[in-house]
């Protein structure tokens, strides 16, 4: 659907008494479209009601505009009505005179009977009736807001405007008014922006939370699709299976704000031994295939160049981990592959960050769970799943870690070449790896598609079988990246360097199967993975347990060395960036040449494989295939694009890389 | 002891509880008024007293107290007709200022520009004692009536004035929303949201407009004769008849009151519907 409401670049800029600006706003951007609810989330005094009043037209934007159906806004009009924070009914009118009032001021043109057919249908909506002839005073604040909820939609505005609309009221009054208010959104398919500091009302509400980070300079931080299905019930709502996923992210976004709100500043760098900064923050998720990165804390591969300081930062999932390489929380992180490339493109409401790959640090370790109820229901193969799906009524549920993490890819290739659209035959949910085991003993999701040992784990307490693992997929692909920023590395290029040759060092280790038990004593520990031992030796050292009653082996389950694993070819990005395209997560890099260029630099691991005496040549770029047979031709991307069956739409641009 | 039980059982009989409330500040405003009298007797009761005690007041006055209707022409008419002589006055003088005090504030607190340049006139103006008008109005006029009218009306109108433009100022920006966003036209903002947000604001300027013409005109009276209450006491003061002065005292003091209270009354007829 086309663009109904479009905030284009707003910036609001207060000039302050003592001559000074404040600027509250910077570009704001967001397009919204018809019926859609948004939520504008944001700490206090973020500008989340001046953005509001400024779609109202009670505010003037300083710089950009607000554009309703291809109109620009100037002034306040009845087509964007508004909801009060503290209501603004008239005292000396009422109920029924204040709803008569926008009324017929409104919809002067239609003839008095109507209008007055249109106050007494809306008092009935907000269920008034025995009030309609009561002063505002006379009325609870629930009745109040309903009153200004009625007078707002009296006069069929185009865009309702919510300012905490529902802040004032006990929790109960809350409820029933938020599920009145949505009915009446839904049934009308009226568009609405609401500002609101409530979660679970935002969740509940809407189709998109736009999260506002803190003023001054108040951006837009991030914007979250809650694509929970309609109609929905406040009750139900939580028991959805991304419910959880999608409150924390919002949760761990404003504690992010609040972080940087008592002025959290990265720590100063601490240049020694000719490197430009010594002390850093790497970040990690609770995975087995983070060995190397412990093996480089724990065996010394850091001091050894020099890097004296660092600090392994435990994350709860891989959106905090992309915050906080955004936001320089983190020096660098060990990142699911297809990360870097999303971030560098911009994906999900978010700007475009260029990010650099220097490394890939793992290949292959994910396997795709089913539920005990696949398994008893004999599905042993894709085809077999195929007839499950088909014969069962209700979809499926399959969670992945990130939307540009190959298990999402992956998940969804190999669902596609079994002719299962992912969008649309089955869910997939954005579920961070710790909680995957747990969300499918809860039986919120059938399945998932994730890195060890949480394959393990529910194979081991019997909540699930493996119907596939990722080297039946596509064997040697890439799994974990380092990923660092490029202006990171522009400003500390000796350090960066450093960091990748111990990262080198550390998976060298790690692919010696004499030390694979030690490595796994060390990643038991609480601080790193905090699994027992026996949930992570499948793959890693132990033959891989399927859970259906026989072992296979697996040598290269877990690859951090062998086969040139850490060099950051450009092929297999190339494939990642199809894939991001093929289920529209984002538009394919006109200018993809570069985009690979400037992410997957070979140049930088040429150099630190030299120095650590590695052959350091690409593999040619050469064609490929993934279990299907369908070959990829890394120089024609989009013909392989062409000839994927299962697709969304997806669009061409130019990525603008500074 | 019987306070704190009703007070612990409020729902009890609320209308007999109420009732036995205004039992109890009426019969406490009595017995100080009866101390007052029994104080001010005492004081009178010296040989060397230059006031009459109240007895001696009642005694003096009765035949003005039971007949306040008599009419022997002139200015000896009973203390019905001088006050009612004055009232009309004040009414007439009144009203005029009303109608211009919130015409005149309504304009001067919609326009900042004027009342910027306005204000500061009106702070020297309204601080001019309303007797201090009379030479001027006597001279403007040349006749003790409109003159009596006009002091009534200078009097009065500051108050409208400065509540009324106040009032403008003060309506909530919330209000204000309302209307731009409901594209309301000028007239309708006025009659529908301007007006009545300002009400409140405006009966206080006319309680505070209403005591000082009262105040007002009891001193013109004095200066400029004729039928009235405040020529009454002159007139009395001129003739040695301290008991009464004393009587018109409590005469004006009992209708000041009454016109406060009246128009403090038309106000909440006026403010229904609106929290106070």
């Amino acid at each position: 659907m086309s663009v109904f409401v479009e905030v284009d670049q707003v910036d609001k800029v207060f000039t302050l008494p003592g001559g000074g600006e404040y600027i509250a706003l910077k570009g704001i951007d967001l397009k919204i479209k018809q019926g859609e609810f948004i939520s504008l989330i944001g700490h206090s005094g973020c500008g989340k009601s001046t953005l509001l009043n400024i779609v109202a037209g009670l505010d003037q934007a300083t710089r950009g505009g607000i554009v309703l159906e291809g109109r620009e806004i100037s002034k306040p009009g009845p087509d964007r009505m508004v909801v009060f924070q503290n209501y603004s009914l008239l005292p000396w009118k009422t109920v029924r005179e204040n709803i008569a009032l926008a009324v017929d001021s409104a919809l002067h043109h239609q003839p008095k009977g109507d209008r007055r057919g249109i106050v007494e249908q809306h008092i009935d909506l907000v269920g008034l009736r025995h009030a309609a002839n009561k002063y505002p005073h006379e009325l609870s604040g629930g009745m109040k807001q309903r009153v200004a909820i009625a007078r707002a939609l009296s006069i069929r505005p185009k865009v309702l405007l919510l300012d905490e609309p529902f802040g004032a009221l006990d929790a109960l009054t809350r409820g029933n008014l938020q599920e009145q208010l949505m009915r009446i959104c839904q049934e009308g398919n009226v568009t609405a922006i609401m500002v609101t500091h409530d979660v679970d009302e935002a969740l509940l509400l809407s189709d998109r939370v736009v999260m506002l980070t803190n003023g001054p300079q108040a951006r837009i931080g991030q914007i979250l699709e809650v694509s929970i299905p309609r109609p929905r019930d406040r009750m139900e709502v939580v028991k959805h299976h991304r419910y959880y996923a999608l409150r924390n992210e919002i949760i761990y976004f404003l504690n992010q704000q609040k972080r940087s709100k008592t002025k959290f500043t990265p720590a100063a760098a601490v240049a020694r031994h000719g490197l430009e900064k010594v002390n850093l923050n790497l970040g990690f998720i609770p995975l087995t295939d983070c060995a190397p990165l412990v093996v480089a804390q724990e065996m010394g591969f850091f001091k050894e160049y020099g890097l004296e300081q660092v600090t392994l930062s435990r994350e709860p999932s891989w959106a905090s981990v992309s915050e906080g390489i955004r936001d320089d929380r983190l020096d660098g992180a060990i990142m699911v592959a297809g990360m870097p490339l999303a971030m560098t493109l911009g994906v999900g409401g978010k700007p475009v960050l260029p990010m650099i790959t220097a490394m890939v640090v793992s290949r292959n370790g994910n396997a795709i769970t089913l539920s005990n109820k696949t398994k008893a229901a004999g599905v042993r193969t894709l085809a077999d799943f195929k007839a499950f799906i088909d014969s069962n009524s209700g979809k499926e549920v399959l969670g992945v870690v990130h939307p540009a993490s190959m298990q999402n890819l992956l998940l969804r290739y190999w669902l596609a070449a079994g002719d299962i659209d992912p969008d649309r035959d089955v869910e997939i949910a954005v579920i961070p790896p710790p909680q995957m085991v747990s969300t499918l003993k809860a039986g919120s999701i059938d399945g998932y598609c994730v890195g060890e040992p949480w394959n393990s784990w529910a194979v081991q307490e019997e909540l699930g079988f493996v119907i596939a693992t990722d080297l039946e997929l596509w064997m040697a692909h890439p799994e974990k990246v380092l990923g660092v920023r490029e202006d990171w590395v522009l400003k500390y290029p000796e350090t960066h360097l450093a960091l990748v040759k111990a990262l080198m060092n550390a998976c060298e280790y790690c692919d010696d199967f004499r030390n694979r038990p030690a490595i796994l004593e060390l990643l038991a520990r609480p601080e790193y993975v905090g699994a027992p031992v026996e949930y992570m030796r499948p793959g890693f050292i132990d033959p891989y347990d399927r859970g259906l009653g026989q072992t296979a082996s697996a040598l290269r389950f877990n690859q951090f060395y062998v086969d040139r694993t850490n060099c950051p070819g450009r092929g297999e990005a190339l494939w990642t960036l199809t894939q991001l395209a093929r289920w529209n997560l984002a538009p394919f890099p006109k200018n993809w040449v570069e985009v690979l260029e400037r992410v997957r630099r070979l140049d930088l691991f040429s150099e630190a494989a030299r120095s650590v005496g590695w052959p350091d040549i690409e593999p040619p770029l050469a064609p490929f295939a993934l279990f299907d047979g369908i070959t990829f031709d890394p120089n024609d991307p989009l013909g392989y694009l062409e000839k994927l069956a299962i697709k969304r739409p997806f669009s061409i641009e130019e990525i603008p890389l500074q | 002891m019987a306070q704190s039980s009703s007070r612990s059982k409020p729902s009890v009989n609320p209308l007999l509880s109420k009732f036995l409330e205004q039992l109890r500040k009426v019969g406490l405003s009595a017995a100080a008024i009866l101390i007052f009298l029994i104080l001010w007797q005492l004081f009178c009761m010296s040989p060397t007293a230059t006031l009459p005690g109240p007895i001696q007041v009642l005694e003096d006055t009765w035949e003005l107290i039971i007949d306040p209707f008599f009419d022997n022409g002139g200015t000896d008419v009973g203390l019905f007709w001088q006050i009612l002589a004055s009232l009309k006055r004040v009414a007439i003088g009144f009203s005029l200022s009303t109608i211009v005090g919130i015409l005149v504030g309504m304009i001067i607190g919609s326009n900042r520009l004027i009342y910027d340049a306005i204000d500061p006139i009106f702070q020297v103006l309204r601080t001019v004692p309303p007797l201090a008008w009379l030479p001027i109005s006597l001279a403007a006029f040349q006749d003790s009536q409109p003159s009596a009218i006009f002091v009534i009306f200078i009097t009065a109108i500051w108050p409208i004035i400065i509540n009324t433009a106040v009032g403008v100022q003060q309506v909530p920006q919330d209000y204000r929303n309302v209307a731009l966003v409901l594209q309301l036209p000028q007239w309708k903002y006025f009659t529908e949201i301007l007006f009545p947000a300002t009400i409140p604001y405006i009966f206080t300027g006319l309680r505070i407009g209403v005591g000082l013409s009262w105040l007002a005109i009891v001193a013109a009276e004095m200066l400029i004769g004729g039928v009235g209450i405040g020529f009454f006491i002159w007139d009395a003061w001129n003739s040695s008849l301290i008991s009464e002065i004393i009587l018109a005292l409590i005469y004006v003091g009992i209708v000041g009151l009454l016109l406060d209270r009246s128009v403090e009354l038309i106000g909440n007829f006026f403010l229904k519907g609106q929290q106070k």
